[in-house]
């Protein structure tokens, strides 16, 4: 088991000839839970699908747990989950339906008992039945979380995981990654707008630029660094508005 | 291949729930399982006609229903299976295919231990799994009510020519269902996606078996049919693109199955045609590449 979770080296993206990724060099640690920053359009959604393995990198090379994306992607799959923006499900379908299809996907024969496990942690019992058409945008961020824990992955990525939430549903969305993170020892992977979200939840950040990596830290190095400022918000558009090195 | 057999087990759990396949399936074993009784009824007419006439002294040509197969009361399904069958095996596959991204949980599949051949792969099986019954469904209640009308059993030999023509009938609508599948990946829009292949299954059931016998200019002004010159332009336009229907050939390897003495031709050739069809839409089918099939959701 190695102790970097992920890993990219010169990680580009381009989309008919548009960088979308520029030269992601990119370390996290196993156990951290990693905010990517960015404003709209700075490849944090296409940097969680290059390591999601849903894209394939124009340039560079990732690792994740030490699987190379590219050379072995239901590797990769194996060990990760993923929670995407705004997750969707079959509406038409129930919750145990819903999650019975992703747990055999993701390889457990016998998902039933597991699913109800991981509902039960997650505190969403009592709906094994109902469509999931019929849920609000909690209650399926909920069944998200699930279908991506089900397998017990080693790499957990959300991507803007609070959007959409009313305040009582992010604090309990914050409280779930950290308990994921605490007591099942998963390495989270999440994009956010929320820099206070940042602040409450992760242990490191990044922060893209136009598809490049403009700073890399530990929150509480970044809180050290910058003593003058007074809020992570500030902190981020300094290093945002920074010129070019 | 178990993430195939998840895929399939899948796509059965959708076609339960969603409801315009349903309202297709209902229409097709209603229209199939009264196919017999309308068999039946000409049979009945026909004979009737033809005993009113002897009588009358009129003919002394034997009952033109004499010694034909018991099997001859299952002809319409052939109709029924080219028509509505093919046109919800077309829509079950635009439906499977555009499924994940109406559902937007393409990219969670995706994210999943699943290659997409497999995806793919498992998606036709499982449809062929729901086809499968279908036609099983279909071929009891043909036996049967084909039993009660002739008043026996229908023997072993029949029974099998029974069978045989209901796994070419699910080779025909797995060839229907690729095509379905193909269109749904390909289009952007659910409307296009059904149109296209609704359209090629129109030139193919309708015009390419009349390319040559109906648009001959002289049979389509003059009410009276006109006899095709053999070896004329037109017979041979007809003679080399109506192999290319499959429908047709369809309606010839049934015809060849079921005894009816009015249908010639080759069942090999008939054959080749339908499997050849099948065979080449699930080659594309299973060659699609990742990309592709996010289509829409690309970043």
């Amino acid at each position: 088991m190695t102790d970097i979770a992920i890993r990219t080296t010169g990680l580009s993206k381009s989309y008919s000839g548009t960088a979308a990724l520029r030269n992601l060099d990119l370390t996290i640690d196993s156990g951290e839970i990693f905010g990517l920053l960015g404003h709209n359009g700075a490849g944090k959604t296409t940097t969680v699908n290059l390591l999601t393995t849903l894209l394939e990198p124009t340039a560079g090379s990732m690792q994740v747990v030490g699987v190379d994306t590219v050379a072995d992607p239901n590797g990769v799959r194996r060990v990760i989950g993923y929670l995407p923006e705004n997750v969707q499900f079959y509406d038409n379908l129930t919750t145990m339906e819903n999650l019975r299809f992703f747990g055999r996907l993701s390889g457990l024969s016998q998902p039933d008992a597991r699913i109800r496990e991981v509902l039960d942690y997650l505190d969403f019992t009592g709906h094994d039945d109902q469509r999931v058409g019929s849920f609000s945008k909690g209650m399926r961020q909920r069944v998200g979380i699930a279908q991506a824990i089900l397998h017990e992955p080693s790499v957990l990525f959300l991507d803007e995981p609070t959007s959409g939430l009313d305040p009582e549903g992010v604090r309990q969305l914050r409280d779930v990654i950290v308990a994921l993170n605490r007591d099942l020892g998963m390495t989270i992977f999440m994009n956010t707008h929320l820099l206070s979200e940042v602040t409450k939840t992760c242990t490191s950040i990044g922060i893209l630029r136009q598809g490049e990596l403009a700073y890399q830290a530990s929150l509480a190095a970044t809180l050290e660094a910058f003593p003058g400022e007074d809020s992570l918000e500030e902190i981020y558009l300094n290093i945002r508005s920074a010129p070019d090195s | 291949m178990t993430t195939v057999l998840t895929m399939a087990r899948q796509e059965l759990v959708a076609l339960r729930r969603e409801r315009l396949p349903l309202v297709l399936l209902i229409v097709f074993v209603v229209m199939v399982s009264v196919s017999s009784l309308i068999g039946w009824l000409t049979n009945t007419t026909v004979s009737n006609v033809w005993q009113k006439t002897v009588e009358a002294g009129l003919t002394q040509a034997p009952n033109p229903f004499t010694d034909v197969s018991a099997l001859y009361y299952a002809r319409n399904t052939v109709i029924y299976l080219v028509l509505i069958g093919a046109l919800m095996a077309i829509v079950v596959g635009v439906t499977s295919a555009m499924r994940d991204r109406k559902a937007r949980t393409l990219d969670l599949v995706l994210s999943r231990p699943i290659s997409v051949p497999a995806y793919l792969l498992g998606k036709l099986v499982g449809i062929g799994a729901w086809l499968a019954m279908i036609l099983a469904l279909v071929a009891v209640i043909s036996w049967t009510s084909i039993s009660v009308i002739t008043g026996a059993a229908l023997g072993p030999g029949e029974s099998a020519r029974l069978v045989a023509f209901y796994a070419v009938a699910w080779l025909l609508l797995q060839a229907f269902v690729t095509l379905g599948l193909l269109s749904g990946i390909y289009s952007a829009r659910e409307t296009t996606a059904l149109l296209v292949p609704i359209s090629i299954w129109s030139v193919v059931a309708f015009v390419l078996p009349q390319i040559g016998t109906s648009a001959n200019p002289v049979s389509l002004l003059n009410p009276v049919p006109s006899v095709i010159v053999p070896g004329g332009a037109f017979d041979t336009l007809n003679t080399v693109l109506s192999p290319l229907s499959v429908t047709e050939e369809f309606k010839t390897a049934s015809g060849l199955i079921l005894g009816n003495p009015e249908v010639t031709g080759s069942l090999p050739l008939s054959l080749f045609v339908i499997v050849l069809a099948f065979a080449v839409g699930a080659i594309v089918l299973l060659a699609t590449n990742r990309d592709r099939i996010r289509g829409a959701l690309r970043d």
